[in-house]
């Protein structure tokens, strides 16, 4: 085998046979080394990939047998499947969408017959290797974890029989199905392994049998194939009007006007998957399944798939009223999600909300569609997947040790668990502040979305709404009771450490390496669909043209800060006085008490707000689902004007 | 970026900044106390406190909050030189947002009372200002084509011409960053309010005392961006940003403090609009 072909059936293959014996040799011990050998080579792969850079690679037969023919009676059975389980939880959504599906996929095959031999099978350029590196990377660490969180979880739940055999099938099936989607070339094969995320999101999310779980699972499942139908229209059109199923085809003659409307029908695809607005429940739902599924979800897989469509879809859109109105959806969702997150207290929620704003991010990217917003988008999706992922298993580590992820329990986490509130401080601290990766994209994002004052607007409002849920979290996690000395190191499960560490470690140190990375890494994505990328590296700092990040000086500025306080300065126990109560501090100088009302002791307790009147869900949704709905069926039917 | 000029011109910034600030704060004092019928202090009290202040005991409730602190410090302090060096007017934004983010951190980062308001209602002034900053940023860009400040000054005519609206907004701005009526909400200089001193409330001593002089790098950097609107001609631009600091003395004193959610109704309305409307008929105009 060349070396390529074994890099894709590494991708590919490897977590399918995986999640396999994961399945079927119920054993725990052989499946934490499953899962453990599967992480590494998938990392290993994936890094390989990079060194290798793009190529295209189309496999011959197998057993005498065409691929193609194999994954078109795959698909078939996938729709079959859906078309169960649509009769099985007796839900009309989830039926009347695999029928349609059926309907649509089985008059492209059987009627008009048409069975495309696209060449090459797999089109792996930069963008599909930065994929890869972000579902192998992020979705292999948290792999990693869900071992020992698996079992915390069924420990808690009192599981006679353990279903982790199957819960891992799913898991590391679906790092499989993400990493052919991102290869693939035909649409018909992107079309197939979308399918089968939305079936792994459908198992995962369902995965505690609750009745809270399979509700929430059966929404998902029919919001996703809504996509599905959209998606498969936008096959049979593009076809009809392209003449042809290859993306490397649609994408590299530059903008064509006239596949507009597919291009749309796939756009729309793809924001039903990244749970935009009005679609957001779905991913907000998804949270009653255990921590990494909702970290695998959010970071790497399943809404990146959403995100992954729109940008690589976007040279072929450049220029268009389309390109405009998905600017416009993405920035939509972008700002409303985040003033959401802030009425939120339940860790997950922020967090979700948090996801859905930075894909809207993303999207708004695609849509202004300039070479430095394409970079901007590129590099969001690969440094929000780490922060994310790291953010989702701070939470739910958090959530096993205090038995709560309600911010307002967080409390003085910084005195209890010193280790984990820090790597989660970090975490948001990736994710919102200079000169961290995410908010130099961020930034890159603002800078190229001048040419649309309106996107702006929508841009610089979200990000001052951001700032506020970020904070209020950070600032209850580290409050420390009055007289509170430095608080002593805990210790860790090491399937916890070592994912939250490592994943920490990159967040933070690819931030430092930002410029190089650009450079080396995002650069040679856009380049040969945009000509430039937008920015480029100037020594360790980054330079977009019409502006500049310092990025060095300010992360020694940062370690000025943090080092020489932490090395230097030891407060001595005399030094420490107790908060100021007004005089009326009741029990000993460590306590929060005060004399309340007939001198009685109180606990003096303060509490973020969360304007749940001004931007709870019952006040925004009322409104904004509606204006979404509008400004989606505005991008399928608006693609008509030019 | 760092040549011979660059390095000189951060150690300018760092030794002069804190001694026009500290003397503005001064004046500040002085100027108020003669609108209120009082004598006032003597022009360079604000270094005398410091020197008071930084020459007390350590004392703090927890070891973190010193790191807050510095954070707040240098962090500003970069934005200054980010700002001399002429460099991404939207980075420089960012930066000062990382330092006012470290003062809201070490009032949450101690459980009292009074800091934790002060926090909550720190956070709010960032957020109803944050935007508007931006979108200058913004509205300069549509007149230089670029976010670096080193290209203003290639500008023929001063930004004041063509930006009337967005120096308004950003007046606002500069009343909320100089924490004075009807916005000294967080916290204020005046001796006691509802909240006692709100963020700072649990800092003393040296710690306020490097508190103290953050705020006049900060002045001075807010001071500095209004300055640019008159870039052509820096004399005139410098008396621009003295003639809006005295009109922040006196809008203080006549106005009464007003609520959080009055603050950020209005700036979220009339500060953001006015900058829109400023950008949208440049965009038109164009």
């Amino acid at each position: 085998m060349e070396p390529t072909a074994q890099m894709v059936a590494v991708a590919v293959l490897l977590p399918l046979v995986a999640g396999l014996i994961c399945y079927l040799v119920r054993n725990a011990a052989i499946r934490a080394i499953t899962v453990l050998v599967a992480a590494a080579a998938l990392i290993v792969d994936s890094v390989l990939l990079l060194q290798h850079g793009p190529f295209e690679y189309t496999p011959g037969l197998l057993l005498g047998m065409d691929w193609n023919t194999i994954i078109t009676a795959a698909d078939v059975a996938l729709l079959f499947v859906f078309l169960g389980l649509g009769l099985y939880l007796r839900n009309v959504l989830v039926t009347a969408f695999a029928v349609a599906q059926m309907a649509i996929i089985g008059y492209f095959e059987f009627v008009m017959g048409v069975h495309t031999q696209v060449t090459p099978v797999f089109y792996v350029d930069q963008l599909a290797i930065i994929m890869a590196l972000v579902i192998s990377i992020v979705g292999s660490l948290i792999c990693v974890y869900a071992l020992q969180y698996m079992k915390d979880h069924e420990h808690h739940l009192h599981l006679h029989a353990s279903r982790q055999p199957r819960f891992f099938l799913w898991l590391v099936l679906f790092l499989g199905a993400m990493n052919a989607l991102v290869f693939a070339n035909n649409l018909m094969w992107l079309y197939f392994f979308w399918e089968v995320t939305t079936l792994c999101s459908f198992m995962l999310i369902r995965h505690d049998l609750t009745d809270e779980s399979i509700t929430n699972a059966t929404r998902a499942l029919w919001m996703n194939s809504l996509g599905g139908v959209a998606f498969a229209l936008g096959i049979v059109l593009m076809y009809l009007d392209a003449d042809t199923l290859s993306l490397k085809e649609i994408i590299s003659h530059g903008s064509s006007p006239a596949i507009v409307l597919p291009l749309a029908l796939l756009v729309f695809a793809g924001m039903t998957k990244s749970a935009q607005m009005p679609f957001q429940s779905w991913l907000l739902g998804a949270m009653v399944a255990p921590t990494p599924v909702s970290a695998l979800l959010h970071s790497s897989t399943m809404v990146k798939a959403g995100v992954y469509l729109v940008v690589r879809l976007a040279p072929a859109y450049v220029d268009t009223t389309l390109s405009t109105l998905v600017a416009l959806a993405g920035a939509f969702t972008f700002l409303l999600t985040a003033f959401l997150a802030v009425s939120q207290s339940d860790a997950k929620r922020v967090l979700a909300y948090s996801t859905i704003s930075n894909l809207g991010l993303i999207i708004a990217c695609a849509g202004i569609n300039t070479p430095l917003a394409i970079s901007a988008a590129i590099m969001l999706i690969m440094f929000h997947a780490l922060s994310k992922g790291l953010l989702f298993l701070c939470t739910g580590t958090i959530e096993h040790k205090i038995g709560s992820r309600d911010i307002e329990d967080m409390g003085g986490l910084l005195g209890r668990f010193p280790v984990l509130t820090i790597i989660t401080v970090v975490g948001i601290m990736t994710m919102m502040l200079p000169p961290f990766a995410m908010l130099i994209s961020k930034w890159a994002a603002i800078e190229a979305s001048v040419k649309m004052p309106l996107i702006t607007l929508f841009l610089v409002a979200g990000s001052a709404a951001t700032v506020v849920f970020w904070i209020k979290w950070i600032g209850k996690m580290v409050e420390l009771p009055p007289h509170a000395t430095r608080p002593k190191a805990e210790s860790m499960e090491s399937l916890y450490l070592w994912p939250l560490g490592l994943l920490a470690a990159m967040a933070v140190g690819l931030s430092v390496v930002v410029a190089p990375v650009v450079d080396a890494v995002v650069k040679t994505a856009v380049v040969p669909y945009y000509k430039t990328a937008g920015m480029a590296a100037s020594g360790m700092d980054l330079s977009t043209g019409v502006g500049f990040i310092p990025v060095w000086p300010l992360f020694i500025v940062l370690m000025l800060v943090v080092v020489p306080v932490y090395l230097l300065v030891r407060v001595r126990t005399e030094e420490l006085r107790p908060v100021y109560m007004c005089g009326e501090q009741a029990g000993d100088v460590s306590s929060a008490e005060f004399r309340s009302l007939l001198d009685k002791k109180e606990m003096s307790v303060s509490r973020n707000y969360y304007f749940e009147k001004a931007l709870g869900e019952r006040s925004l949704n009322v409104w904004a689902n509606p204006v979404a709905i509008a400004l989606l069926i505005a991008l399928v039917l608006g693609v008509m004007v030019k | 970026m760092m040549d011979l000029n660059g390095v000189l011109t951060v150690v300018a910034v760092i030794v002069l900044g804190p001694l026009v600030g500290g003397f503005l704060f001064g004046v500040d004092r002085k100027l108020t106390a003669r609108l209120q019928g009082r004598y006032g202090p003597p022009i360079m009290q604000p270094f005398y406190d410091f020197i008071k202040l930084w020459s007390k005991n350590r004392i703090v409730s927890s070891q973190s909050q010193i790191m807050y602190v510095f954070g707040y410090l240098f962090f500003t302090v970069s934005a200054l030189c980010l700002f001399a060096l002429q460099q991404d007017m939207l980075m420089i934004i960012f930066v000062l947002a990382f330092g006012g983010i470290s003062l809201i951190m070490g009032a949450y980062g101690v459980k009292s009372p009074y800091a934790n308001f002060g926090a909550q209602r720190e956070m709010l002034q960032m957020v109803a200002y944050e935007p508007v900053l931006m979108l200058a940023a913004v509205a300069v860009y549509m007149r230089t084509g670029s976010f670096m400040i080193s290209d203003i000054a290639k500008l023929q005519q001063p930004l004041l011409f063509t930006l009337p609206l967005v120096f308004v907004a950003l007046l606002i701005v500069l009343t909320i960053k100089m924490r004075k009526s009807p916005f000294d909400i967080s916290a204020s200089a005046h001796a006691h309010q509802e909240i006692i001193r709100g963020v700072y409330t649990e800092y003393s001593g040296p710690y306020l005392a490097l508190i103290e002089l953050t705020h006049w790098y900060e002045l001075l950097l807010v001071l500095g961006i209004i300055a640019l609107f008159w870039a052509t001609n820096p004399i005139i631009g410098i008396a621009l940003a003295l003639a809006a600091f005295l009109l922040e003395i006196v809008v203080d004193n006549v106005e009464a403090r007003m609520t959080w959610p009055w603050m950020i109704k209005f700036v979220w309305t009339t500060g953001i609009s006015l900058t829109v409307i400023n950008i949208g008929l440049l965009y038109l105009l164009k």
